[in-house]
């Protein structure tokens, strides 16, 4: 199909195993795990109070943070199999496993110290 | 590293990378997205167990005291943490070794995620039995 100026579209890759497709998609299904998590945390504040808010905020603002991210790490991963060369995502690998370090540190806070 | 072209590439690492890689040449891309996409679902493993802790703890008043809610659920949130820590472990050195051309790392999350989520699952079964 051509687009509106004449000229085919430029595929970001050719990989036939569309690997980045594959890796955005994971990256989305933790997003969406993220977001899960967030509303079972909602069931604590009867519990134990407003600070609960505080683990529904970090999940919610690191499933805000992939999704608005994804479009850039495609991108990236799609330029990285046309190269053959692509460096190792640090900066999103790091920021999610500390998120979830910290939501089970803070959990653990909730459960054993407030009432 | 060789690109498709046959003409020799490398990329400038970040300071960060450069110490947690400690050289080595990039391998095929193909294998460092599965890496990252093998690092989410061990993540999205550690989510499961998170949510598993709340779960324990809030919805299951009426079958438990309060010592042994509270206590599984720790257990389950520990076992999250250590499972998304372990992950992002797991993550850098299969990196390393993928530029290194060394075999990858066996799994050390793999067999504590199956033992501790049997003997959970175990004490759990347990407990509704007794009560």
């Amino acid at each position: 199909m051509a687009s509106d100026g004449g000229q085919p579209p430029t595929r970001l890759h050719s990989d036939p195993g569309l690997q980045p497709e594959r890796t955005s998609l994971a990256w989305g299904r933790t997003m969406l795990a993220l977001a899960t998590v967030s509303t079972i945390f909602l069931r604590w504040i009867e519990q134990h109070g407003l600070f609960v808010l505080t683990l529904w905020g970090i999940s919610c603002l690191t499933a805000a943070a992939i999704f608005v991210t994804q479009r850039t790490r495609y991108t990236r991963h799609g330029e990285g199999i046309s190269r053959g060369l692509m460096g190792p995502n640090f900066r999103s690998v790091l920021w999610t496993a500390s998120a979830v370090l910290v939501l089970g540190m803070l959990g653990i806070y909730v459960v054993a110290i407030t009432r | 590293m060789e690109a498709p072209g046959g003409v020799a590439v490398s990329i400038k690492r970040g300071r960060i990378a450069e110490r947690l890689l400690g050289g080595g040449t990039e391998p095929d891309p193909r294998f460092t997205l599965a890496n990252e996409r093998t690092f989410l679902a061990w993540i999205r493993t550690s989510l499961a167990f998170l949510a598993g802790g709340v779960a324990v703890e809030a919805f299951t008043g009426d079958l438990f005291q309060e010592p042994v809610r509270k206590g599984l659920s720790v257990i389950l949130l520990l076992l999250g943490m250590f499972i998304s820590g372990g992950s992002a472990v797991r993550w850098i050195n299969v990196e390393r070794s993928l530029r290194h051309g060394l075999p990858l790392p066996l799994p050390l999350i793999a067999p504590i995620l199956g033992i501790g989520g049997a003997v959970v699952a175990a004490v759990v079964v347990f407990l509704v039995l007794l009560s």
